[in-house]
């Protein structure tokens, strides 16, 4: 059998976060209410309406644009994409086809080997989302709630070369949409949409071999899934002698099959033309320098620096800059505990994260702000309260809303040190145990631990173990 | 040479696209008048016009209001909108499927 | 005098004043209508009685309600001592293709025959609520498309009040034959190649196209969509100053409209034109025929009577003090015309993608067995020939293989056809001109069923106005006499983008000038017929 090449290109549908649709006020986001209630005579395409352009969406667009090392273009137009479906209710879309709003760009994925997948960017422009259809006994019902939700269409040149750096590619832009603020880019719900055209040629060939279009996977998963399984189908079909026709498949997730859609070859004319409703988008200089330098710094950026500055391993600082939020709340966390950035990040990556899963919450709706972390963190360090008050004290300062330390002190959580008590009670606690200490004077040595176990317990936990130790050893010669 | 003409067939392949139907009088009509168009129209079609002169998608350079705020204002009557479809179904608009052009398994 | 013959800012005076009651003007307005209207355009015709000959047909609907309502209003503020608005109490007829909430919008299709829109038009709110009633819809070509008015679905179409037989012209047929026929003083039409301006002419009475964006598009029920320009019919340019003033204007519903603001257009009337550089430009002075088979143009002469008035008009303004200016060049206005047919059918092919019987409007009762049978059948069916065409031609030279070589081109050609006009008036130019003046339409009305159905010749009628589209500017066309068969003629002004006040300044101007012309007292014969008291 001849070896044979993976050839990918991604077309990604982005749904943009913003309040209002694209062309009119309706909300933009409209997920399982009603059908048909989130609409307006301008998105229902009623006759006499006209689109009116949210700034939002262009500079949410501009944004990613810069993000993806895209070009901002100062002058972007759009134009009209004329054809008859229902689920487009004025028989057109608007969209960006002669200037679109992002010229050129790349991502460049770390792949496991070491080497790097430089992924160009053919195209990257706003458009406005289409209703949703419904099949049912032969009928198609049309609900419009989402006619109108602004989109970036975002394609790539066919980089890719396997199923596995597809996901990645798709892992990695799902984290930069949410961590730059443009998209929830949650694949479930919609907001984030991918095409995958598939084509395989052998080893070393320059041309690019037909390729087929593989619609509706609508998961990280389905990605692979689907990719793995055409790409496999037409080296198959290759080997045999056949030739590959272009093809649109539609992907069935229930199934693991895909079926033939259409054929590609008969593509329709959309007959494009400048949409007249709406004036050029212009950008000044001064604007698209604005939209550049409020980029934040990106994951990729922020994980290397986390590495190195607060030599944190290559794991941790991945699920760090996991989300945006998660990982400005480290920093602060680090800046404001003063102390080793990998202590912070022990808490954050056990304790923390797991109270945050368990109650659902990311890292911008916790109550427990970094600076509260660093106290607890601070708490422990000095002795005042021992590990495990430490850890519960995340619950009840998120639970609460007080300070650790008003809690610490209301509820007595604090480690005794109070020499007087301590020895007191350490006292009681030999007192109590007269067989063990003879028996440890008489060289049971291990019994120490039993010892100490006895004065936490007797202190309900808080006796401060070193100078517990002390007293003991001290009492026990 | 005479303007280019629209025959028959290239006509009925427009009419298909137009997701128009016609009788055959109208048809004959039609195209007879698109032809017509066509000629007048012949004179545009064979100037030579300087690449450099830009296309106008206005007449004049609009000077319009920058794009509106991002804000979200529900329009007050949505089941007004509904109301005007011919046949709705649990507040969504049924339309008949559209006909099935080869399927079968990959 | 009778009472339909006060004007709107009379109207709107005496109601202000208290001297009349909205209401009354109303019922004077409704009664008159029911005289000279005779039978309103309904789908699918009727058979006309000999009487019904005679009668204007310009409705669609009359909406007496609606302007009852507003009647009363307008009469309740009055006596509370509210402002009713710059038009109160003024009648209004509005062109059937902007949308009123729960008024039916039929566009002269059969495809929107019972369409009741759930908003209303900015125009339109406008105009109530600057005290304006609302009487009626008013009959049009099929989605404006046409000359004659004779492309409608709702027949009878509109008969020319001056001489029954003859066409009003068109797409705004019903705006100029309401408003030549007394039975409003003011009408909202739509100009998209000629389509207020043209019936203008035709009906005897004042058009005004204003600069594209002027007035907001939204609730217009769209053509053209880079050419579209609502506007104001009436039957003298204060009237029609005054009518711009309330619709003028930014509108956030509308991204074409100008931020450009307003001026007082009636202030700029009482400017005189003395020193006025008024241009005439040869290439406005003949008639273009095309061949049909080989697309080659001819140049004819224009009717004599054209001419005459074009002429006797610049010696009015020259004495009112005016300079005349000829010979300015418009050498690329002979593109108008096929511009137009390219870049105004690629956008209404567009516009009316949206007609499928699936979400409003008529929809085929064949039983049909998938969704494109649906699209078809309720096209085919909802659909006059007009619109049919305009669709076809509009996907022909728009499809990729053709587009570069009509459509993009076109849009070149627009923008030599306005640079004409940005060298005429640059006052640093050699010819500086403030307004061009032309004939209004190469031809007085034609007959009904004369050009019908020829739909070159039926376009290049309007070869007089298309320009003004391409370029975006103003034009008003104000009638100049009348012709020895009793029609009217009209003469045209066309000024820079956003000088509305200058062209309405020359037709002011050139009415003050002719007052006292005999022909100025002559009335349409439909008025004839009426044995209404005053």
């Amino acid at each position: 059998m001849n070896n044979y090449e993976i050839v990918i290109g991604l077309e990604t549908h982005i749904e943009l976060n913003t309040k209002s649709k694209i062309f009119c006020a309706c909300k933009a986001s409209s997920w399982n209410e009603a059908p048909n209630t989130n609409i307006c005579p301008v998105c229902a395409g009623l006759p006499g309406v006209l689109p009116v352009l949210n700034q939002e969406a262009v500079l949410k667009g501009a944004r990613l644009a810069a993000a993806m090392h895209a070009e901002i273009n100062p002058r972007s137009i759009f134009d009209r994409k004329n054809y008859f479906y229902p689920d487009l209710p004025k028989g057109y879309q608007i969209t960006q086809f002669f200037e679109p709003i992002g010229k050129g760009g790349y991502v460049d994925l770390e792949l496991p080997d070491g080497g790097t997948r430089h992924v160009r960017i053919n195209r990257l422009h706003l458009e406005e989302d289409a209703g949703k259809t419904k099949l049912e006994a032969g009928m198609r019902l049309l609900d419009y709630n989402r006619c109108g939700v602004p989109l970036v269409e975002m394609v790539t040149e066919p980089d890719l070369r396997s199923a596995d750096e597809a996901t990645q590619y798709l892992t990695q832009l799902r984290q930069l949409l949410r961590w730059i603020g443009v998209s929830e880019a949650d694949m479930e719900k919609g907001h984030l949409r991918c095409d995958a055209n598939v084509s395989v040629r052998l080893v070393g060939s320059e041309k690019l071999g037909t390729k087929t279009e593989i619609k509706n996977v609508n998961s990280i998963d389905s990605v692979r899934q689907a990719i793995t399984i055409e790409a496999k189908r037409q080296i198959e079909a290759l080997e045999a002698g056949n030739r590959i026709e272009s093809y649109t498949l539609d992907w069935d997730a229930d199934t693991g099959k895909l079926r033939k859609m259409r054929s590609k070859e008969t593509e329709a004319d959309y007959r494009y033309f400048g949409e007249p409703d709406l004036l050029p988008v212009i950008l000044t200089e001064v604007e698209i320098q604005g939209i550049q330098s409020a980029l934040p710094e990106m994951p990729l950026a922020r994980k290397a620096r986390f590495v190195t500055e607060y030599r944190l391993s290559s794991y941790d600082a991945d699920i760090l800059t996991s989300e945006r939020s998660l990982s400005d709340y480290f920093e602060e966390a680090v800046v404001a505990y003063g102390g080793e950035a990998k202590t912070v990040s022990n808490w954050m990556m056990n304790d923390l994260m797991r109270l945050m899963n368990s109650q659902g919450k990311d890292a911008l709706s916790l109550v427990l702000r970094p600076q509260d972390l660093a106290e607890i963190i601070q708490l422990v360090d000095a002795g005042k309260v021992n590990a495990a008050t430490g850890k519960t004290l995340l619950e009840k300062v998120e639970t609460t809303g007080r300070k650790a330390s008003d809690i610490v002190a209301s509820e007595g959580l604090g480690l005794v040190s109070d020499d007087g008590l301590l020895r007191q009670r350490i006292e009681e606690v030999l007192a109590e145990a007269p067989n063990e200490v003879t028996a440890f004077k008489a060289g049971k040595e291990g019994l120490f631990g039993w010892f100490l176990g006895q004065v936490m317990r007797k202190m309900g936990g808080k006796a401060d173990p070193k100078r517990s130790r002390e007293i003991l050893l001290e009492l026990l010669k | 040479m005479g303007p280019e003409k629209i025959t028959p067939e290239m006509f009925d392949r427009l009419v298909a696209l137009a997701a128009l139907g016609l009788e055959e009088g109208e048809a004959v009509y039609l195209r007879e008048e698109l032809n017509h168009q066509l000629a007048a129209v012949k004179e545009l079609s064979e100037i030579q016009v300087d690449p450099d002169v830009e296309e106008k998608p206005h007449g004049l350079d609009c000077l319009g209001a920058n794009p509106r705020k991002d804000e979200w204002v529900a329009f007050p009557n949505p089941e007004k909108i509904r109301a005007l479809a011919p046949e709705i179904q649990d507040g969504m608009i049924a339309v008949p499927d559209v006909a099935k052009i080869g399927g079968g398994a990959a | 005098m009778k009472f339909y013959e006060l004007n709107a800012r009379e109207i709107a005076s005496k109601v202000r004043s208290g001297e009349i009651k909205a209401i009354e003007v109303l019922e004077k307005t409704l009664a008159h209508i029911k005289e000279v209207d005779g039978q309103p355009g309904v789908l699918d015709g009727v058979t006309l009685s000999q009487e019904e000959e005679n009668k204007v047909h310009a409705f669609i609907e009359v909406t007496e309600s609606l302007a009852r309502q507003q009647a009363e209003e307008v009469d309740r503020k009055v006596s509370a001592g509210e402002d009713p608005g710059l038009l109160a109490g003024v009648p209004v007829s509005i062109k059937d293709i902007f949308c009123i909430e729960g008024v039916r919008t039929t566009a002269a299709s059969r495809i929107l025959s019972n369409f009741y829109p759930p908003y209303t038009a900015t125009t339109v709110a406008k105009l109530q609520a600057a005290g304006a009633l609302i009487v009626g819809k008013v009959n049009l070509d099929e989605f404006t498309f046409g000359s004659s008015n004779e492309s409608s679905a709702f027949q009878p179409c509109p008969y020319n009040p001056w001489d029954p037989s003859c066409a009003v012209g068109g797409s705004s047929g019903g705006s100029a034959a309401s408003v030549a026929a007394y039975e409003v003083p003011l009408s909202l039409g739509t100009d998209t190649g000629g389509s207020i301006r043209q019936p203008s002419a035709f009906c005897g009475v004042v058009g005004l196209k204003p600069t594209y964006g002027r007035v907001s598009r939204y609730g217009l029920i769209a053509f053209g969509s880079s050419l579209d320009c609502p506007g104001p019919l009436a039957r003298n340019a204060g009237d029609a100053a005054l009518m711009l003033q309330v619709i003028a204007g930014l509108d956030p519903r509308d991204a074409t409209t100008t931020v450009v603001e307003p001026s007082d257009y009636l202030a700029a009337l009482s400017q005189d034109l003395r020193g006025m550089r008024i241009g005439f430009s040869p290439d406005y002075g003949h008639i273009a025929y095309p061949d049909f088979e080989t697309g080659e143009v001819t140049y004819e002469p224009l009717q004599a009577e054209v001419s005459r008035a074009t002429l006797d008009a610049a010696e009015v303004l020259a004495r009112a003090g005016a300079e005349i200016v000829e010979g300015v060049p418009m050498p690329n206005s002979r593109f108008g015309i096929p511009a137009y047919f390219v870049i105004s059918r690629v956008e209404a092919a567009s516009n009316l993608h949206r007609f499928d019987g699936v979400k409003y409007g008529y929809h085929t009762s064949k039983p049909v067995k998938d969704l494109n049978e649906l699209y078809r059948l309720t096209r085919a069916e909802g659909f006059g020939n007009q619109p049919k065409l305009r669709i076809l031609m509009g996907m022909y030279v728009s499809a990729s293989q053709h587009s570069a070589n009509y459509y993009h081109k076109a849009l070149k050609v627009r923008g030599m056809i306005r640079n004409d006009f940005v060298q005429a008036f640059d006052k640093n130019g050699k010819y500086a001109i403030d307004l061009l003046m032309t004939p209004s339409t190469p031809t007085t009305a034609f007959k009904r069923k004369e050009v019908f159905g020829n739909t070159v010749l039926m376009q290049y009628s309007d070869q007089m106005n298309v320009c003004a589209n391409h370029a975006g500017i103003p034009a008003v066309t104000t009638p100049a006499g009348f012709d020895a068969r009793g029609l009217p003629l009209g003469i045209q002004f066309i000024g820079p983008e956003y000088r509305e006040d200058l062209v309405l300044r020359a037709a002011h101007g050139y009415e003050q000038a002719t007052a006292e012309a005999a022909w100025r007292s002559r009335r349409p014969v439909v008025l004839a017929q009426g044995k209404e008291q005053a």
